[in-house]
């Protein structure tokens, strides 16, 4: 059996946690930027809310509206579900996160359990521990633990968890899917569906093998249309472990020097290295990436990616940013006005033992990079993000106080909640 | 006099092995069957880490209870609050820190009261909608400052 474990509305319900008269009135959450909408509480979307709404159009449409606005604050929404896939390695034989707000588990071995009590018990455990309300779907193959998921989350009656553990039980609930609900298949496949009279997810299933792969020639597509007939199919490596690390950011407005756009891009690659810190990993390769804002048709468009090869894997922010810049320079043209830069590392091995490369020999430099990056990450873990950074990282601007702009600052976030797990200076005041 | 037992301590994140008893060569030590853990704040005193928060004590309503502006307190969320414990609950949109009273809870109603003779109890008259945040399992105060 497999299981999978979905933070309702995630973002909205880690604000909720600390604001709890937020509880029962409509919340949405922003995205990067404060551009669009992104997160939307129950409420909100009884309103009429729709995803990806961008948010200047909120008053607009909603005038007098009481609805609650935060920008994204992912080191919280981090922390929270953080706690919340520890609940589950601590209930389940074996998990994989599969997002931000999602986790599989694998119930090998707990036939001689009442599952659905199980699942109860685990909601019932993080609900009250972290704060956020979890859905959980059980079936026997990922796909049909999705749609579990949806019931679980749609109808109170199954008090947060969905066992869907017999033939009947699935093709009850298969009658009941909405085809464009489906995990695994995307929209265009769904209209596609939808047009040859595929209303629901039974209607899919129904279909005869032959003529599901005459119609899409797509071995995803099959392998969803064999879940759904109960089979289980989509293989675990299919989520295995990140194979790359991306950190972008659209721009608050466009940037058309190259100084400012390096100073984007190193903050980009020390945040990819500091990722690969936390997971003991190191990258061999890396890659940047810039482009226009293909929205504004009437500017001129550019779009280029590069990658090199790091003569040794590193997790070292001065290695990383330093490859990162020489890239950037590379692909950079003037002229242009960028609106988003990224950088990706690939390659991604543990980080010890680290095959040194015959040519880049200097083993003391490298010992020194890493008590470097380790003194780094102690002070910026005790007083904060970005207490220190690299001279590369330093934005020009000022703020009011006078001190120079960060990262976290250098994007948008007008409504930013506080961080009351992560900073001493922002755990909640008793009064 | 009061007597105070000085205990060895260490506090940090991870616990590690502290000796590799295999591999070492020579005469084995006569203190290996006498190792044992050190003490640890974090495995010791937070008994379900995934629950705990924390939160800065601000004002004196709980100062008879040794309850200081300033303190941290060391909130478990998993913990089923009972009379008489020290919760975290939130009420006319802030976090407050008092004392639960639930013998009045046959009245329709429960009390958080403070330990401090110049504040008021607070009456919760609807009590089956009312939630507590956290109960309070330790507080942190700092003596140098």
């Amino acid at each position: 059996m497999y299981g999978i474990v979905d933070c309702d509305n995630c973002y909205v319900s880690c604000e909720r946690v600390f604001r709890p008269d937020l509880n029962g009135k409509p919340v949405v959450v922003l995205s990067n930027n404060d551009g669009c909408i992104v997160a939307r509480s129950n409420e909100a979307k009884k309103l009429g809310v729709k995803a990806g709404m961008p948010y200047f159009k909120l008053e607009q449409e909603f005038p007098g509206q009481k609805i609650a606005v935060f920008s994204s604050n992912y080191e919280l929404y981090g922390e929270l579900t953080g706690r919340v896939v520890s609940i589950i390695r601590q209930e389940a034989p074996q998990y994989f996160r599969y997002s931000i707000d999602e986790c599989f588990v694998y119930l090998d071995g707990m036939e001689q359990i009442d599952l659905k009590q199980w699942g109860e018990g685990l909601y019932k455990r993080i609900r009250k521990s972290v704060g956020v309300p979890v859905s959980i779907g059980l079936a026997p193959n990922k796909t049909l633990a999705k749609m579990a998921s949806h019931f679980a989350k749609k109808y109170p009656g199954y008090r947060h968890c969905c066992l869907v553990d017999s033939d009947e039980k699935r093709k009850k609930a298969l009658k009941l899917y909405p085809i464009g609900e489906i995990w695994g298949i995307g929209r265009r496949y769904a209209a596609k569906l939808e047009a040859q009279g595929v209303k629901t997810a039974w209607d899919f299933a129904s279909w005869p093998r032959d003529r599901v792969v005459s119609t899409f020639h797509n071995v995803v597509i099959l392998r969803t249309w064999a879940e759904l007939n109960g089979e289980d199919r989509v293989p675990n490596e299919a989520m295995a472990k990140k194979q790359s690390i991306c950190t972008s950011r659209s721009f608050n407005g466009m940037v058309k020097d190259l100084e400012t756009l390096k100073i984007h891009v190193s903050n980009y690659a020390a945040r990819c290295a500091e990722k690969l810190r936390r997971q003991n990993t190191v990258a061999s390769i890396v890659g940047v990436f810039v482009n226009t804002n293909c929205f504004r048709e009437d500017l001129p468009q550019y779009w280029k990616f590069e990658e090199a090869t790091l003569p040794t894997a590193s997790n070292s922010a001065v290695t990383l940013v330093k490859a990162a810049s020489e890239l950037l320079s590379k692909i950079y043209k003037p002229g242009y006005s960028y609106k988003k830069a990224g950088v990706i590392v690939m390659g991604i091995s543990p980080d010890s033992p680290i095959q040194l490369n015959l040519f880049d020999i200097n083993a003391e430099r490298f010992e020194k990079l890493k008590s470097l990056d380790a003194v780094i990450d102690r002070i910026n873990r005790l007083h904060g993000t970005e207490t220190v950074i690299l001279g590369a990282q330093q934005y020009p601007q000022r703020n009011a106080e006078g001190k120079a702009e960060v990262f976290a600052n250098a994007i948008k976030h007008d409504f930013r909640s506080k961080n009351p797990t992560t900073r001493w200076s922002d755990i909640i005041k008793l009064k | 006099m009061t007597k105070i037992h000085i205990l060895p301590s260490e506090f940090k994140q991870k616990l590690e092995l502290q000796m590799a008893y295999a591999i070492k060569a020579g005469f084995p030590s006569p203190a290996d069957d006498y190792q044992h853990d050190a003490l640890d704040f974090n495995r010791d005193l937070i008994k379900h880490p995934e629950a705990t928060f924390y939160g800065r004590v601000d004002g004196d309503s709980m100062v008879e209870a040794g309850i200081n502006d300033g303190d941290i307190a060391v909130i478990d969320r998993s913990v089923d609050a009972s009379d008489g414990d020290v919760v975290v609950a939130f009420v006319n949109n802030e976090f407050t820190i008092k004392y639960l009273d639930l013998s009045h809870k046959a009245d329709g109603y429960i009390e958080l009261k403070p330990a401090n003779k110049k504040f008021h109890p607070i009456r919760i008259e609807d009590a089956d909608n009312f939630e507590v945040w956290g109960v309070v399992v330790w507080t942190i105060h700092s003596w140098k400052r």
